[in-house]
């Protein structure tokens, strides 16, 4: 039997006779289409389970689907402001927050390393790098020392501003490498023709750079929602953010709220991947 | 009347370079002055300094009258057209044309009115509603020229606008250029490397070489009297040979022209070389391929021998070896032959080899003193 290649980005290979396929043929399983099958079930069987999980309350051998002893922890989601509901717009709350200053911060600064020369522009781009690429826990450790004299462990705004240190420094390496071809040369063709420096940016930049501003944010609502080690050690478990209660629920041995909580841990990433998925589909993005 | 340009003793600097030394021109109303010169003379470092998009090391520019050598570029009521069109890509035809509008602060109808009327003298009114990134190249500079014009500059610098373009656009858009220029009238400075499309396009032409301007004239001065070596070679033309000049006339590798003196044109530092005596004395003689011709067959002139022949889509020139005035053949002595590209006449058939006399067309010597 003959499997078609369903990996993406296979190019269909030319018909041999009248029947046009599209697809390349091969005499047997293909290795690449068995990887990607492997690939695929390695990834979503474990989102599978939570959904299982989440949904029935539990899952004992040898039930296929799962029991359902209680109430399900999606209803406590529905039904009130409870635990879970609380965790999830702290969670959006902050990670909003974060997208949105990261996307901000991120501009400026990458375009400022991106105008400097070459050994001042790499000294910026370690600095920026620095908080990416240090263990959490480290910059956790770090950042609580300073965070505590300041006032501001335990509070909201000292988790935020925690967040804020390593999706900066992804941000702006991401507008460093916006900034790298960036053609500066539109922006001052607009001041020639007649805009002031604040038209310029309201008028020409800012729209041009909508999407990688849109991008930039969405990183840095990513990184502050998958956050765990700045969270706990600077909120001092009393910011409660939807990964903090899931490490909890999970040590506690409350496996269908720490299911449920995963699984709303998993879907903005998720969607933002479809997202992505359909902008390519579309044609608004183009892979090189 | 005030010129619209005026520049004195601009000095442009080229990076850490020196660059454009004392730089002096002006444009007036309506005029069209053509800045040409080889590749990296400085021409578009020029225009980004006149639109304040460049460094000024010192001098100063004038537009109608004021001084805005140190002015933004948005306040010079300069526009300067690039050689790529760079249309803002998130706006349409018609939002690029209102920009220069909007930014004014000119709003509602009038805008409407004025974008039309812009993108109509560029034949581009039913494209106003089309995305700019789906414009062809000659319709994205047909564009960029109605948004230049669409805010009524006093100047418009274009730095070479036609060079990017194949030959059917560039035509197109040389004429959308001249026809917005009679519609809007700013004075305009065109940077070209083209010294037809100078020729063509500007009433005036100035030549910029090794770091300074050296000739602003009419496009007939500059091409029929260049005012240095240094011009003339930029001008393209072929031949230089070393001659004497004299009260008998001038020679040329020793032979005598039989030329007088009087339509050469001579040397010096000026900016508009006038038909007079040329100098006493060794000079060097340039011309193009139509300064001198291969003569009918037993009269008299330069003797030569014709080394090749090479056919262009207007005729047919000759590689001649100018034979020494003392005799030989010119291939024995310490000096390598003398040798120039002349025109070879329609009814006249030469062979490599073959000896020739060759006769010149004083009026298009360009001689200069050593």
């Amino acid at each position: 039997m003959s499997l078609p290649a369903a990996v993406p980005g296979t190019h269909a290979a030319a018909p041999s006779g009248d029947r046009p396929t599209g697809r390349r043929r091969f005499p047997g399983p293909a290795p690449a289409t068995l990887l990607f099958w492997a690939l695929a079930v390695w990834t979503l069987l474990p989102l599978a389970v939570l959904a299982v999980v989440a949904w029935s309350g539990g899952w004992r051998f040898p039930t296929l689907l799962g029991a359902s002893p209680g109430t399900p922890p999606w209803s406590q989601l529905a039904g009130g402001w409870g635990p879970l509901a609380g965790a999830l717009g702290m969670s959006l709350a902050l990670a909003v927050g974060t997208g949105v200053l990261a996307g901000a911060g991120g501009l400026p600064l990458g375009r400022a390393l991106a105008g400097l020369g070459g050994r001042w522009r790499a000294v910026g781009a370690g600095a920026a790098f620095l908080p990416v690429a240090a263990p959490p826990l480290a910059l956790g450790v770090g950042l609580q020392f300073t965070f505590l004299r300041l006032g501001l462990g335990g509070s909201t705004l000292g988790v935020l501003l925690a967040h804020l240190v390593p999706a900066l420094g992804y941000t702006t390496l991401y507008f460093l490498g916006v900034f790298a071809v960036f053609d500066e040369e539109i922006e001052e063709e607009a001041r020639r023709l007649g805009a002031r420096p604040h038209q310029v940016l309201v008028r020409v930049t800012l729209p041009l750079l909508r999407r990688p501003l849109a991008e930039a944010a969405i990183l840095g609502f990513l990184v502050s929602w998958a956050q765990v080690p700045l969270t706990l050690l600077v909120g001092q478990a009393r910011v409660r953010t939807l990964t903090v209660e899931v490490l909890a629920w999970t040590q506690a041995g409350q496996d269908p709220l720490a299911a449920a909580g995963a699984l709303c841990l998993a879907l903005p990433p998720l969607a933002l991947m479809a997202a992505a998925a359909l902008a390519v589909r579309r044609g608004e993005v183009v892979i090189p | 009347m005030t010129p619209v340009l005026t520049v004195r003793d601009l000095d442009v600097p080229f990076g850490d370079a020196p660059g454009l030394v004392g730089v002096s021109l002006e444009v007036g109303e309506g005029g069209r002055l053509a800045l040409v010169g080889p590749s990296g003379s400085g021409k578009t470092s020029l225009l980004r300094a006149l639109a304040g998009s460049g460094a000024v090391a010192g001098g100063t520019v004038r537009v109608a009258g004021a001084d805005v050598t140190h002015l933004p570029p948005e306040r010079r009521g300069t526009v300067l057209l690039s050689q790529r069109p760079l249309l803002f890509p998130h706006l349409t035809v018609f939002e690029n044309v209102a920009f220069p509008l909007r930014v004014r602060g000119v709003r509602g109808g009038e805008v409407r009115r004025r974008v039309e009327e812009a993108l109509a003298s560029v034949r581009m009114a039913e494209m106003a509603g089309r995305a700019s990134a789906s414009l062809s190249g000659g319709q994205a500079h047909r564009v960029a020229l109605a948004r230049a014009v669409v805010g009524r500059p006093r100047l418009l610098l274009l730095d070479e606008p036609l060079s990017s373009l194949d030959p059917s656009l560039r035509e197109e858009v040389r004429r959308a250029i001249l026809a917005v220029q009679a519609a809007y009238g700013p004075a305009m400075i065109l940077v070209t490397h083209d010294l037809e499309e100078a020729g063509r396009s500007a009433h005036r032409v100035a030549v910029l070489l090794e770091g300074s301007l050296a000739q602003v004239d009419t496009p007939e001065g500059v091409f029929r009297r260049p005012a240095s070596p240094a011009v003339a070679r930029f001008l393209g033309l072929p031949n230089e040979l070393p001659g004497e000049s004299g009260p008998d006339g001038l020679t040329l590798a020793g032979w005598p022209l039989g030329v007088g003196p009087g339509p050469c044109t001579r040397g010096g530092p000026r900016t508009a070389p006038q038909a007079g005596e040329p100098p006493h004395g060794p000079v060097v003689v340039l011309f193009g391929t139509d300064g001198m011709r291969i003569a009918p067959e037993g009269a008299a002139g330069l003797p030569g021998r014709v080394r090749e022949l090479m056919h262009h889509p207007r005729g047919v020139t000759a590689r001649v070896e100018v034979l020494p005035a003392s005799g030989g053949t010119g291939e024995t002595g310490a000096a390598p032959p003398l040798t120039c590209e002349v025109s070879v006449p329609p009814d006249r058939h030469p062979v490599p080899g073959e000896p020739v006399t060759l006769q010149a067309d004083p009026a298009r010597l360009h001689v200069f003193a050593e």
